[in-house]
Order: C-alpha cells, then sequence, then structure tokens
C-alpha cells in the first residue's frame, strides 16, 4: 500500500429509489447524509472534510455542489466536488485520508429525475459540432459498445441474457420492497429492443437516488473502536479517450489500468479467488460481461465456461445487490457499487448480505461506454498496526 | 504524523485575451498544458495522474466538458478526475492534485483547465442558474448583483465608499499593465472609473472583471521526485478549505449564520491553510498576496479574510499603497481577477502567480523579495473558499 496513512469505511447509506416526490434536494442529502453518519455511529461534529459529486446537467443547475452546502453539514467545513463520476468523490476522500491530514470524510453523491428528458441532458456531453446532432447518450453509447462487443464475441447475446437473469433474481432477493422489475428469462429476451442489441428488462429505468459514505483514518477507527470496517486495500482509477471513435469498444485498457493498479496495492494475483463478493458495474450486461476481462475475472475465451462462477453461492459471487441492473439512479450507481461492497465487508449488507467475506471488489464506471473506469478493493482485515 | 512536502514543478498559462477564435477549448487547455511541460521539462509519460479544472459545464455548452479535454492533457489509461468548486475550482484542482501526492497514491501530478468565458454568450445568464430554481433563482441574481448587496452591507458597516472601490481598480490595472498575460492591462484613473456606468449599484463597469478566455495548468510532485532529480519547486506548505451556506438569504436580516460583509468562511480557510504552514502573524509572514476579487469591493473582504488588515481597515491601507508593489505587502501583482478572469483556471492563476512569484520568476511584475506568498479562490455564490501558502 503506497498511502501515507490506512483508511476505511466505517459507515454507508443508499437510498434508491426515492419515490414520491416530496423531499426536495436539499432533504434528501440531508436524509442520506444523516443516515451514513449514524451507521458510523458519527455526528456532523465528527467530519473533517466532505467530499461530493454531482452533475450539472441532471441537476438542472450551475455547479451543482452547491446546494449540498447546507445538507451534508459543509457551512464552516472543507467541502470539494467532482462532476465527474459518483466514485470520483470516493477516490477524494480516499487520498484526503490517506494524505494523514483529515481523520473523517463524507462521501455524497446524488442523482435526481427531475430533468425534462434524461437522454436529451446527458447528449449535451457531445462536443456541438461533430456528435451532439447523433443520438448519443450513455443508453446509446453503451449500446454501441454491445454491438461491437457482440460482434467480436456472439456469445455475447446469450450471455448477456443470463447475466441480467442474474441480476434480476438478486436484486429481488435484496431489495424485495423496491426492485419489482421482472425476474423471468422470457420475459427479459422478449422484452423490445430499445438500443440494439441491448433489451428493455436488461437495464433498469433511471431512478432519483443518493449514495453516502464515512472515511475514517486508521488512527480515529482504533481511538473509536469501531469494529465493523471495510478498509482500502487497493484503489485504481483511470479514464478511457476523450472521443469514442478512438476507442476500440470491444476493450477497456482504461479499466486495466485501474485493475492493475488496484491489484498491485492489494497483493492480488489470483482475483477469481482472492476476492468473497464483487459488486461489478453493468450499465447493460454487456458491460459487466466486458468487465470480467478488465477486471481479470476471466477472458473472453472463458465467459461460458466460466459464468456460473458469478452466481450466488458460487466461486465469486457477483453483484449480489442486484446491480444497476435492477436499481438505477444514473449518476451515482458507481459509488452504490463501492458502498455494496463495503456492506459485504462490514457485514451490513441485510438481505443480499453473503457469508464471511473478508474481501470484496467494487467496480465502478460511468460516462459514454465506461469512459471512467475505478476499481477498489476493500477487506476485513486492519493494519497491521491495527490489528 | 509528519506532512509530506509537496512543491510546483512547472507552470504553464496563455496570454488571456477576451476571445481565442483561433483555438477550440480542448486546444486552448491543451496550449497550457504544452507551456506547462516544457516550463517542468517533463514527457507525458511522467505524469501519473491529472486533476482537471474546470466550473460549470454550461459555460463551455458542453456537459462534463472534461471528457473532451482527456487527450489534451495527456490523461489516456491514466487516473483522471474533475474538480468544480465553482470559481474556486482552480485552487480546489490544485488541493486535489496535493492530495494526490500527500496520500502517497502518486509522485507527479497535472492539474489543468481553461476556459472560454468571454465566448459563452453572456455569464451572468448562466451563473444565475447556481441558485435554487424555486427561491432565488427568479430573483435578478447573478454573481454582480450578488456582491453588489455584499459591498452595501460592507459599505454601510464599514463606511467604505465609491472611491475606495475605484482605488482597487487603479491599483489592479497599474499591476496589470506590467503583466503580458493579463486581459485588462491598460491603466485607470479614479475619475474614469467613478465615470463608468453602474451595472449593479455601487458596482459600475470599471469595478468588473473581464469575461476571459484562456488556460492555466501546473505540475505538483512529491519531495522525493524533486530530490532525486535536483529540481527547482516552490513548496506548498498550506492548504485550506471552507464553505458558506447556500442560501444568500442566510447571511442576511435577523439571526443570520454569517455577516455578508466579513466572508467568514474564507477567514477560517486562510486560518487552516495558516496553521498548516506554520504562520501565526500573516502581517508579518507573507510577502506577496494573490488574492481572488472579481470586484473591487470584494479585494477588501480577500484582504481581511487573509489576515492582512483587520476588518473594515483595508480600504484606508489601500488608499495608502500598503497592498500595491513597492508597500509593505502587495497584493495582486498580476492585476488579479479584475483584470482577467478565465473562471475555471482563475483560482488556479493565483497560486501559478504567487509561485512565480515567490520563485523570483514573475518578470515585470515581480515583488522584490518575495519568498512567502498566499493565494485564494472564491466559488458558488461566494460560497467556497480554497487558500494556499506557497513558499521559495
Amino acid at each position: 500500500m503506497p498511502y501515507n496513512a490506512q483508511a476505511g469505511v466505517i459507515g454507508s447509506a443508499t437510498h434508491a429509489p426515492i419515490t414520491g416526490g416530496k423531499r426536495s434536494l436539499e432533504e434528501i442529502l440531508y436524509d442520506v447524509g444523516q443516515a451514513a453518519l449514524a451507521d458510523a455511529g458519527l455526528t456532523f461534529e465528527d467530519i473533517d472534510g466532505i467530499a461530493v459529486a454531482a452533475n450539472d446537467q441532471l441537476d438542472g443547475r450551475a455547479i451543482s455542489v452547491m446546494a449540498a452546502s447546507g445538507s451534508v453539514g459543509g457551512v464552516g467545513r472543507d467541502i470539494l466536488s467532482t462532476p465527474s463520476a459518483g466514485e470520483h468523490a470516493f477516490v477524494l476522500g480516499i487520498l484526503r485520508v490517506a494524505s494523514g491530514q483529515y481523520r473523517t470524510q463524507l462521501i455524497v453523491s446524488w442523482s435526481p429525475t427531475d430533468v425534462g428528458s434524461i437522454p436529451d441532458a446527458l447528449r449535451l456531453g457531445n462536443d456541438p459540432y461533430f456528435h451532439r446532432r447523433l443520438p448519443l447518450d450513455d443508453f446509446s453509447s453503451n449500446a454501441l459498445q454491445a454491438a461491437a462487443l457482440a460482434g467480436a464475441v456472439p456469445e455475447a447475446h446469450e450471455l448477456a441474457l443470463s447475466i441480467a437473469l442474474r441480476n434480476r433474481r438478486n436484486g429481488a432477493r435484496a431489495y424485495p420492497e423496491s426492485a419489482k422489475l421482472s425476474a423471468q428469462a422470457d420475459a427479459i429476451s422478449k422484452s423490445r429492443v430499445t438500443h440494439w442489441p441491448v433489451r428493455e428488462a436488461m437495464i433498469a429505468p433511471p431512478v432519483t437516488g443518493a449514495v453516502a459514505l464515512v472515511i475514517a483514518s486508521e488512527n480515529y477507527i482504533k481511538e473509536r473502536r469501531h469494529d465493523r470496517v471495510a478498509w482500502l486495500k487497493g484503489m485504481g482509477w483511470a479514464t478511457e479517450a476523450a472521443f469514442l471513435g478512438d476507442r476500440d469498444l470491444t476493450t477497456a485498457p482504461a479499466l486495466e489500468s485501474a485493475r492493475e493498479r488496484a491489484y498491485e496495492e492489494a497483493g492480488i494475483t489470483d482475483p477469481l479467488d482472492a476476492f468473497d463478493v464483487a459488486e461489478v458495474s453493468d450499465a447493460t450486461p454487456y458491460q459487466e460481461l466486458l468487465a470480467y476481462e478488465g477486471l481479470g475475472l476471466c477472458t473472453r475465451a472463458k465467459w461460458r465456461e466460466r459464468i456460473g462462477d458469478f452466481q450466488p453461492g458460487g466461486r465469486l459471487p457477483v453483484n449480489l445487490s442486484g446491480g444497476a441492473t435492477c436499481i438505477n439512479p444514473v449518476f451515482c450507481t458507481g459509488l452504490m457499487r463501492i458502498a455494496a461492497a463495503a456492506d459485504q465487508v462490514r457485514g451490513t449488507a441485510r438481505n443480499y448480505q453473503a457469508a464471511n467475506v473478508r474481501t470484496a471488489l467494487a467496480h465502478a464506471a460511468s460516462g459514454f461506454a465506461m469512459q471512467y473506469q475505478t476499481v477498489v478493493v476493500l477487506g476485513a482485515e486492519g493494519p497491521r498496526s491495527h490489528a | 504524523m509528519k506532512t509530506p512536502r509537496i512543491g510546483i514543478i512547472g507552470i504553464g498559462q496563455s496570454a488571456f485575451k477576451p476571445r481565442r477564435d483561433d483555438a477550440n477549448y480542448p486546444d486552448l487547455v491543451r496550449e497550457a498544458v504544452r507551456l506547462c511541460m516544457q516550463d517542468a521539462k517533463l514527457d507525458f509519460d511522467d505524469i501519473e495522474a491529472v486533476v482537471y479544472s474546470l466550473s460549470p459545464d454550461a459555460m463551455v455548452g458542453i456537459g462534463n466538458a472534461e471528457r473532451l479535454g482527456i487527450d489534451a492533457v495527456g490523461a489516456r489509461n491514466k487516473r483522471f478526475l474533475r474538480i468544480n468548486t465553482g470559481g474556486s475550482t482552480g485552487i480546489s484542482s490544485v488541493a486535489a492534485a496535493y492530495y494526490h501526492i500527500a496520500s502517497g497514491a502518486c509522485d507527479v501530478v497535472l492539474t489543468a483547465g481553461a476556459d472560454k468565458v468571454g465566448e459563452c454568450g453572456d455569464s451572468q445568464t448562466v451563473l444565475n442558474k447556481i441558485w435554487d430554481p424555486t427561491y432565488e433563482r427568479p430573483l435578478p441574481l447573478g454573481t454582480i448583483s450578488m456582491l453588489a448587496m455584499s459591498a452595501v452591507r460592507y459599505m454601510h458597516k464599514y463606511g467604505m465608499t465609491e472611491i475606495d472601490m475605484a482605488r482597487v481598480v487603479v491599483k489592479n490595472r497599474e499591476h496589470a499593465a506590467l503583466n503580458p498575460n493579463a486581459h485588462l492591462c491598460k491603466r485607470t484613473s479614479i475619475d474614469e472609473v467613478m465615470g463608468s456606468r453602474y451595472i449593479s449599484w455601487p458596482i459600475k463597469l470599471f469595478d468588473c472583471c473581464p469575461q476571459s478566455s484562456g488556460g492555466c495548468a501546473m505540475v505538483l510532485a512529491s519531495e522525493r521526485y524533486i530530490r532525486e532529480r535536483n529540481l527547482d519547486a516552490v513548496w506548498i506548505t498550506g492548504v485550506g478549505h471552507c464553505s458558506e451556506t447556500y442560501y444568500i438569504g442566510d447571511r442576511m436580516g435577523t439571526g443570520y449564520t454569517a455577516d455578508h460583509a466579513d466572508a467568514f468562511a474564507l477567514g477560517n480557510s486562510f486560518k487552516r491553510a495558516y496553521r498548516m504552514a506554520g504562520i501565526t502573524e500573516p502581517q508579518k509572514s507573507v510577502h506577496v498576496a494573490e488574492l481572488y476579487a472579481p470586484f473591487s469591493n470584494t479585494e477588501f473582504h480577500a484582504i481581511e479574510g487573509a489576515g492582512l488588515a483587520g476588518l473594515g481597515e483595508s480600504p484606508a491601507q489601500t488608499a495608502e499603497g500598503r497592498f500595491s508593489i513597492g508597500g509593505a505587502i502587495p497584493v495582486n501583482p498580476s492585476g488579479g481577477t479584475l483584470c482577467t478572469n478565465a473562471i475555471a483556471v482563475t483560482a488556479m492563476v493565483r497560486v501559478a502567480e504567487a509561485a512565480l512569484q515567490v520563485s523570483g520568476r514573475a518578470g515585470g511584475h515581480q515583488v522584490k523579495g518575495a519568498r512567502v506568498g498566499i493565494a485564494n479562490g472564491n466559488g458558488g455564490d461566494h460560497q467556497f473558499f480554497g487558500t494556499m501558502v506557497v513558499e521559495a
């Protein structure tokens, strides 16, 4: 581990889907921040710094962090904001605690659905001259990647159906009260194609959601005697090229870069057996499939052979939370994956808790066709000085 | 724990202009990066991570516009994220780059960005969208009217006059005339400032910053990396951030959480940076200051928030020349934000200029003997305050 101070997750809260429309954004952020602090047994007074992530286009506000100032306890405190990805707030928070200059960080990301058209809002991410006329958004770019992948590996269509089915079944167990989407094989395979080859039932409709995590330093954790900690073991993040046309969408080189760094820091050499659970970004099942290779879990030549390993009870259960296939707060799905992995390590994953989780993998991807890639390894074993 | 030392080893900034029709947005970012990499004498392979500095997307008219700059900053397959804290984005980005290194994750980090404020149509229309859509956005709020209210409060509380404000403009334009990168670099007079039209009373046209286009980039490195290669560096010895309320109304009337005249969060942010740098008496320790002040009246907030003068004392001390080049503590020798404002990187330029000053590389606007400099950035609705101490 290269870090000057060790850090761990000591609290989390995921509020998604948020329905009813009766709470303002500030109330939503206040509630999720308070829930994460309560989970950690802390109050705002214990927080040294805050890192938030939000998207101006989805929020309908310029400098969307501004609205969070009061509701996440930012007044009089040190708050930084990243709009590039929800998971980047986690990266920032870890870096700040790892610097030894902060004892605690509150991480918050959110994604509302009030905007008239989410695809139109996301389409603004294209340059105005060459690409904005195209119907390019997160959904269509993911479909382009899916089509490219299926062109290279035709069995990807069949495998994508099985991944969607597994995630839907996992989601029905994890969130029986809210994940009410179809978990029947026929319903998925026969649902209409929205962006070829992605079918309607392979993805979940966007929902409003908010995620918060509390990160603390080793010394703070030791002093407060926290016993439910997901320790950071390794972290990598990287970006693909700016334009889709400059990329081979059947590969994920930025994910490989992020994975190499995270695994090197964590000392992971055999990922398939090193992790007890994994939360893998699943914008569509095709992206999850590609991530298996990028994360070093199995090469595309072995996808069919190994896909059963990722079932509940298998060699490496993947997305026991159901993933974004079941609950999709667009901008903070990446941070949700990290929160879900941390919950598994901390033993707080409720309905989807796996037994004896000592090490978990979280993969977050954001932007057009997984432009931003983040890999986080979390573990139950603290640093030696703490153990 | 001993705080690891982190140094600035490269700086690049554009010659800021009202328009840059010759360069598209990524070109402008690349221009600053190229200058910075030349200054640092590094190749892109040496850069381990990039922090991208960009404030509201709407200013460049592209959602998540940092994605378009990925190749311009050489970030492909590298660690990359963007910071946005409004006007303070630039200094927040330097701080984020600092944490990349202070954490031990990286040894060499590039932070870069650019803006085309002069080409966005109307920045105040964009900036009205920073407020809550229900309560404050329907008001004619822009950053000018917002800070005009702050000026009125400061006038009421401390007796500032419009001539006091004009003195800041004259001083900063005098400084900018010495800086080839400044956007507004024509000298002016109190009469000319006072004769300019009102934009939002008491702020007149000449009390306002311009809308600038240009970029800025910096390379930061760990002390180990700097020592091993025997590089010249300016050390970042203090870093602070602090935030105020979102709603302007919470800074006014009875029961306010903070007085709109005093920028308490800026003061707190500087206190944090000074504490980290071991500075207890800034008026004695600081040799030069690059303080974010897009309107003449806000320079008084900044000077007092930085502890370079007591509350309400800075107008008189400005009149005495204390903050001019040649004075005790020159403030904004580059001409400051009042003369150049490419919002996404303005606060980074403050750090860059302070670093150039303490390394004796500021050229025509060099403050003699400067060894300790400070910088800050203000973002949101005078809400986010980033501060930094740099030393030779």
